[in-house]
């Protein structure tokens, strides 16, 4: 049925509305529809706050935002894109296994990192203990330690975990650099890295650490816990402190429209530059040898990020794990793995499918109107996951109403309290990761290829089946992987969207966290870890062979 | 609907391309140089091993596979939704963690045989009931703090409930006047001083907190959190706001570290000596004294609790309470765990679980909590601590506590 449809069109010349630019718009108008719910909201009376605001803890805020958002757009940089290149250019020992092992911190949630590091460094904590029997130190007046729970405390920790958005993205761009334009610079005995690889690489780094300082402003957990007054914790404060629903929506409104002002700089920076190659070369990449020396620094390189992000912190969820007694608990978690992984795995299914419609509708098929509207769908990763749920709850409180007056039962619901509305949150939330994915990989192509494929006979629909999707299949796997572990590990959405007696783990790991009972949430936490490890090794398999 | 379609397009097209791309990828990957070579010829390449034929068929099978798991999947999840409760069953959206609230529920499914399923969120449940509207599908509202349930009493969500049981067991000033909602438990919140470093009686009100002669002596988490903001707020109604905002600048400015933790934390910091005097909920004390965690028994230990204010109005007492959903599907089985939660059984449960104090007069606290002793708690009228809330929000934001 599909194929024919797409034979329908394909026959036709690209138009500005056909059928992809009207499947584009609708999808993109259900995704926009709780963003809209937001903005509507943030249309009442806020009741004279924000004077109060500004004149007390609005401009703290946004300084400790601004530090943080710099930190950890700093610190991520030069994790993700030294680990890309020296995975992508030079051969090592264990890179292989660096390759993977360097996208699994991306399965940890910030928040619990950020326990188990408080855990690690604090006054009672084995870092502290060690140097207190060494030096001889009795008291905390005794010595100064750094405070975990500060700002920097705070961008080490996210930094730490939200690198492989980054080295991800940016290792498929480096490795679908063209191994020529690398052989240039070693002609003209130029940096590979500063005069082709980077700059070359640049949209993927830039959608890479777009989603990184996303995560960055709708971050609550780690937050809170580190005590970091930023824009994220200001909204509670005001929604649960004072009541005021309106001026929360208003400030998430507010770091909205900052991180996108900031993406809109960046995509006009650079919108007179064109990143298409025109082709690979014959000959394949070669990862270029090493002395003694140079292999070392590439795996002091990978292991840096892998220790912060993966084995500190797994290693004191194993201590708790291994020193405290499980059994009774490990049915449930087990059962919860189970429902998890489904609805994650279904989720990033959805996601990808939506995304790579979106995505070729906008760049083949639409006009402005498509482009502009697939660009803002993917807006929703700049909201603190709370306020979105929030968005999707009255969007999804209208179209209820709306199906209830259609089958004439007020009770009747077709989205609340069933698991389509957290799937449709989870749309709207991630929407921007796959779509990440898909629009680096998409722009790396050159528009001849389309072109060729067109003028060879081949309509449109055969043309994407042909060559270009085969192409973009990285770039899918890429998308889904994030995907998959950012909603396995989401908290604020499944937290207030599930539906009766449903656990993921993330939820089930934060009913103990929050009280600060590591020993219970360890194992749950753990799991996280464990069920994000599987699809990981997998698609980094299918990541190697195509991209 | 439109979602439904949408995804199954969606995945359509996914398993159309994605998935059936052997005859293009299966070694080439991204060659594009063979792939233009192949649309041109538009010819199969050299003829694939057998071993490549058997991938591609494994790899498609999979596909398809995860492909129809996925819609059904979702087709289920979808469905799911517009399934109502059964008679014999209610449904609780909760504040209050799961672990916390379990043998409540199974307490009560042992007495009546009505089984419950809750959704459990710290924030935004209002919103969700607001939401839900009419299709609401849940019955009891359970939640800390006043500010909460008041919260969901202005938007209109709770029912009154007219019960004689309700009526005796929770006094009045412990239940909305209008019976929409009733305290559960109460709890104090006091300060605990270092049992080392600071002498007994240093500390008789909550108001001493602001004496210079603690700087940098004291620990507290944020001021925002809501156990503060009802402290707070209790200030603010014995002395007035400008004396309140007086009394919490003199406090901020007496703080060891910045505001921080839980209330556990804030015993540990007192064990390790980073700070002597510190703000805490009565039950953690309990928490950590009888725990499974021998640490923080020694956090305990290093603990003084002090009941302020004995010789004025008394200790700050907040609730932990609930009401009935404004469209409960099922009111009656609504009213009666309500009912059940006051009982002298579940009134005990609470003191055994969490050492909270009971709310009902016919029950004396047990145990742990009766060798604490009888202690003078604030009579304000509960539900003026969510009115203040916004006043007390705004002097936290402004001492920057």
């Amino acid at each position: 049925m599909v194929a024919t449809f797409l034979s329908y069109w394909s026959g036709r010349p690209a138009r500005r509305f056909d059928g992809w630019s009207v499947a584009a718009i609708l999808i993109c108008l259900l995704i926009l529809g709780p963003i809209l719910a937001l903005w509507l909201t943030a249309l009442g009376d806020s009741r004279g706050l924000w004077g109060h605001l500004v004149s007390t803890v609005l401009p703290r805020y946004v300084v400790n935002t601004l530090l943080l958002m710099l930190g950890v757009g700093v610190l991520s940089v030069f994790f993700g894109v030294s680990t890309a290149w020296v995975i992508t250019r030079y051969s090592f020992p264990a890179k292989r296994v660096f390759e993977w092992l360097l996208l699994l911190p991306a399965a940890i949630p910030a928040y619990i990192i950020a326990y188990t590091y408080t855990d690690f460094l604090e006054y009672a904590g084995p870092v502290q203990s060690l140097l207190r029997d060494m030096f001889g130190w009795q008291r905390p007046a005794d010595y100064w330690f750094p405070e975990i729970r500060s700002l920097g405390g705070a961008v080490l920790v996210m930094a730490s975990v939200l690198y492989p958005y980054i080295y991800m993205v940016t290792r498929i761009a480096f490795r679908l650099t063209p191994a020529s334009l690398f052989e240039i610079a070693l002609v003209h005995d130029k940096s590979q890295f500063w005069s082709v690889g980077l700059p070359l690489a640049r949209p993927a780094i830039t959608a890479g650490l777009a989603l990184v300082l996303m995560e960055v402003v709708s971050d609550f957990g780690t937050v809170e816990y580190f005590a970091v007054e930023t824009i994220t914790l200001g909204i509670f404060n005001v929604w649960l402190g004072m009541n005021n629903i309106v001026a929360a929506a208003q400030i998430s409104l507010f770091g909205f429209v900052f991180i996108l002002s900031l993406l809109g700089l960046e995509l006009y920076a650079r919108s007179r530059q064109r990143f298409a190659g025109n082709g690979k070369s014959a000959v394949e990449l070669q990862p270029l040898d090493l002395g003694m020396k140079g292999q070392m620094a590439c795996q002091a390189v990978c292991a840096l990020p892998l220790l912060l992000g993966f084995v500190i912190p797994v290693g004191v969820l194993l201590k708790f794990v291994l020193g405290n007694p499980i059994t009774d608990q490990l049915g449930q978690v087990i059962d919860t793995v189970g429902a998890t992984m489904l609805m994650a795995g279904a989720a990033a299914l959805l996601i990808v499918a939506v995304s790579t419609l979106l995505v070729l509708a906008a760049t083949y098929r639409g006009g402005i109107v498509v482009r502009r509207l697939t660009m803002a769908a993917s807006s929703g990763y700049a909201i603190p996951g709370t306020m979105l749920a929030i968005g999707v709850l009255i969007f999804a409180g209208v179209v209820d109403r709306a199906w209830g007056g259609l089958v004439g039962d007020p009770r009747a619901t077709l989205l609340l309290g069933g698991g389509g509305i957290l799937l449709t949150a989870y749309l709207v939330r991630f929407q921007a990761v796959g779509y990440g994915a898909l629009m680096s990989g998409i722009r790396r192509l050159p528009d001849n290829m389309m072109n060729a494929s067109r003028c060879l006979g081949h309509g449109f629909g055969p043309s994407l089946k042909l060559v270009i999707l085969p192409l973009l299949r990285g770039s899918m796997l890429a998308g889904g992987l994030l995907c998959f572990v950012d909603i396995m590990k989401e908290l604020p959405i499944t937290l207030l969207l599930r539906p009766f007696d449903y656990e993921t783990l993330a939820t089930y790991t934060y009913q103990f966290a929050k009280d600060e009972m590591l020993e219970t949430a360890a194992l749950p936490a753990l799991m996280i870890v464990v069920a994000g490890l599987v699809p990981v090794i997998l698609m980094n398999n299918m990541l190697r062979r195509a991209g | 609907m439109i979602l439904i379609i949408i995804l199954n397009f969606s995945l359509a097209i996914c398993d159309e391309f994605a998935f059936d791309n052997h005859s293009q990828t299966s070694d080439t990957h991204g060659n594009w140089g063979t792939q233009i070579m192949h649309v041109a010829t538009a010819t199969p390449k050299a003829r694939p091993s057998a071993k490549e034929k058997a991938r591609a068929v494994v790899r498609r099978a999979a596909g398809r596979l995860i492909t129809r798991v996925a819609v059904g999947l979702t087709a289920l999840l979808i469905a799911a939704g517009p399934i109502m409760a059964a008679a014999a069953e209610i449904n609780i959206y909760s504040h209050r963690q799961q672990f916390l609230l379990q043998p409540f529920l199974d307490a009560f499914t042992a007495e009546t045989g009505i089984k419950t399923r809750v959704v459990y969120a710290s924030k935004g449940l209002a919103q969700r009931l607001l939401a839900e509207g009419e299709a609401s599908p849940a019955d009891v509202i359970l939640t800390v703090d006043i500010s909460r349930l008041s919260e969901y009493a202005e938007l209109d969500l709770l029912a009154p409930v007219e019960s004689p049981v309700l009526a005796a067991n929770v006094p009045a000033h412990l239940r909305a006047a209008d019976n929409r909602w009733f305290a559960l438990s109460t709890r104090a919140r006091l300060v605990a001083t270092s049992v080392d470093r600071v002498a007994e009686g240093a500390i008789a009100d909550i108001e001493d907190l602001a004496d210079p002669r603690w700087a940098g002596r004291i620990c507290s988490r944020k001021g925002s959190h809501v156990y503060n903001r009802s402290l707070m707020a209790s200030v603010i109604a014995a002395n007035g706001a400008a004396a309140a905002e007086a009394w919490a600048d003199g406090m901020v400015a007496n703080f060891a570290r910045k505001p921080q933790g839980n209330d556990r934390a804030q015993a540990k910091a007192i064990f390790e000596g980073q700070c002597d005097v510190a703000i805490m909920n009565h039950y953690y004390y309990g928490k950590m004294l009888y725990g499974d965690k021998p640490e923080q028994k020694g956090w305990a230990d290093a603990i003084r609790l002090v009941f302020t204010n004995q010789d004025g109005r008394g200790t700050h007492v907040n609730i932990s309470g609930g009401g009935m959903a404004r469209h409960s599907p099922n009111p009656q089985a609504a009213r009666r765990f309500l009912e059940f939660l006051t009982t002298p059984v579940a009134q005990q449960l609470y003191g055994e679980i969490n050492f909270e104090y009971p709310v009902n007069p016919d029950v004396a606290p047990g145990g742990v909590l009766a060798s604490w002793g009888d202690f003078r708690r604030d009579d304000l009228a509960i539900e003026r601590l969510a009115t203040l809330a916004p006043d007390a929000q705004m002097i936290i934001d402004r001492v920057g506590w």
